[in-house]
């Protein structure tokens, strides 16, 4: 029997002035596996001028994701961001795919398990029958042929679950986390 | 001066006989006068018709529409002027009488005498000769600070037990797409799971979910999926098919694990 798949959900938000993270680990059914998080980070004024515009970026992909990441003790099938951290230019580890979902607002696709291709980097994939597609955005390290596998593990997980729904429980446990530090 | 004049006399007259003695006579036969006649046109007598009779025409004269009031001319009226101003000036002339010049007091002024020195205003006075200062103090060496600008690195921290608190959405397997065979398998399950009678029950979803740890389930219909909040046991349980259906006569809840064929 095959390894059942794990999809990683990444999240970092800005709280007042801390920055956090949090990585979920979920099956194919959204069930979670595994949830990391980070202590608040909270830049220094200095800091925050020397630094300057490159603070947050730095601060989410070079402290925060890379330190989860390496607290995961076996790599995720496919990491998943939200579409804005990768519109931002993701920069991190390409182990395994890093890609982006979403809804979309697009008519559906002839039948369940249906993909169309919108750009080099980007597809539509049927989940559900009757319900609009789901957008894939992949980042740029991933090539098409990756892509691909990808795609087969995300319509094998997007039929049990909602794929972009664990990113939002990411950001209510990080929410939650820092109302209860405060 | 009568001498001389004779002489003179003499000398013209010698000199016009000189000049018309060698003159030659010739002569030229008069040409005669022819007289020119020029014709004359008779008179006729050009007949002419009697004079007409003279014919009365009669005229109308109109009337002006509208009346025009004539002005007459207004007899001249003599009027006597006079002008007796050279008269008044006459009677009227003031005599000025200039009164004599009378000796006035007289005052004796004073030439102030010139100064002596001319006193200058405004003089501004040099400001005081600055002293200079010498520095000899050096600035005192500032010491050099390493202040790292590199983040701190952070701590992961293990929260899964946080996220079990959050409720798990699980979507609704499409029984549509089931095989004939297991639906059937699956049904008779659930009839003999629950005691009820498949006529009483409609199906609301077959979900996957874990087999224990499940603590807290709700059916969100609007959505066709379940909200479960698990406990850590059920990371590691397996997930089993699992049907929820509602009792039609009271609309009761029933659920039960099946198992894979």
């Amino acid at each position: 029997m095959a390894d059942p798949i794990k999809l990683a959900y990444f999240m970092a938000v800005k709280e007042g002035a801390s920055y956090l993270g949090g990585l979920l680990v979920t099956d194919t059914s959204g069930i979670p596996l595994d949830f990391r998080y980070t202590e608040p980070i909270t830049p220094t004024r200095l800091q925050g001028i020397l630094y300057g515009k490159s603070l947050e970026p730095h601060l989410k992909e070079e402290v925060i994701q890379k330190t989860l990441l390496k607290e995961l003790k076996t790599p995720p099938d496919l990491f998943i961001l939200s579409a804005t951290e990768l519109a931002g230019g993701w920069s991190g580890d390409a182990k395994y795919p890093v890609l982006a979902v979403q809804k979309s607002q697009e008519s559906p696709l002839a039948k369940v398990g249906d993909a169309f291709r919108a750009g080099p980097r980007e597809l539509l994939i049927q989940l559900s029958e009757g319900a609009a597609p789901m957008r894939v955005v992949f980042a740029a390290s991933v090539d098409a042929m990756a892509q691909e596998q990808a795609v087969v593990k995300l319509l094998e997980a997007g039929y049990h679950m909602d794929l972009a729904e664990p990113l939002e429980r990411v950001t209510a446990a990080l929410q939650s986390l820092v109302v209860k530090d405060s | 001066m009568f001498g001389r004049m004779k002489d003179a006399m003499t000398d013209a007259a010698e000199t016009l006989r000189r000049a018309f003695a060698g003159l030659k006579v010739m002569e030229v036969a008069p040409e005669p006068f022819l007289p020119q006649c020029h014709g004359t046109v008779a008179l006729a007598v050009e007949p002419r018709a009697g004079l007409e009779a003279p014919v009365t025409v009669c005229r109308e004269m109109r009337l002006l529409r509208e009346a025009v009031e004539g002005r007459a001319l207004q007899p001249f009226q003599a009027e006597l002027k006079a002008e007796a101003g050279w008269a008044r000036w006459g009677a009227e002339a003031e005599v000025i009488r200039m009164t004599a010049l009378e000796g006035g007091q007289a005052a004796r002024v004073a030439v102030p005498p010139l100064p002596r020195k001319a006193t200058v205003l405004g003089r501004v006075d040099p400001p005081s000769r600055p002293t200079s200062h010498r520095l000899s103090e050096s600035l005192p060496q500032p010491s050099t600070r390493r202040l790292d600008p590199r983040l701190d690195q952070v701590t992961a921290e293990a929260g899964l037990e946080s996220m079990l608190s959050l409720a798990v959405p699980i979507r609704s397997e499409n029984i549509q797409h089931l095989p004939k065979g297991m639906w059937m398998r699956y049904t008779l399950q659930l009839v003999r799971g629950t005691g009820e009678n498949v006529r009483n029950l409609e199906v609301l979803g077959l979900f996957r979910i874990p087999r224990k740890g499940v603590a807290d389930l709700r059916h969100d219909p609007r959505l066709g999926r379940i909200l479960v909040r698990l406990e850590s046991s059920a990371i590691r349980s397996p997930r089993v098919p699992f049907i929820l259906a509602r009792r039609k006569d009271d609309g009761s809840l029933l659920s039960c694990f099946v198992e894979d064929p």
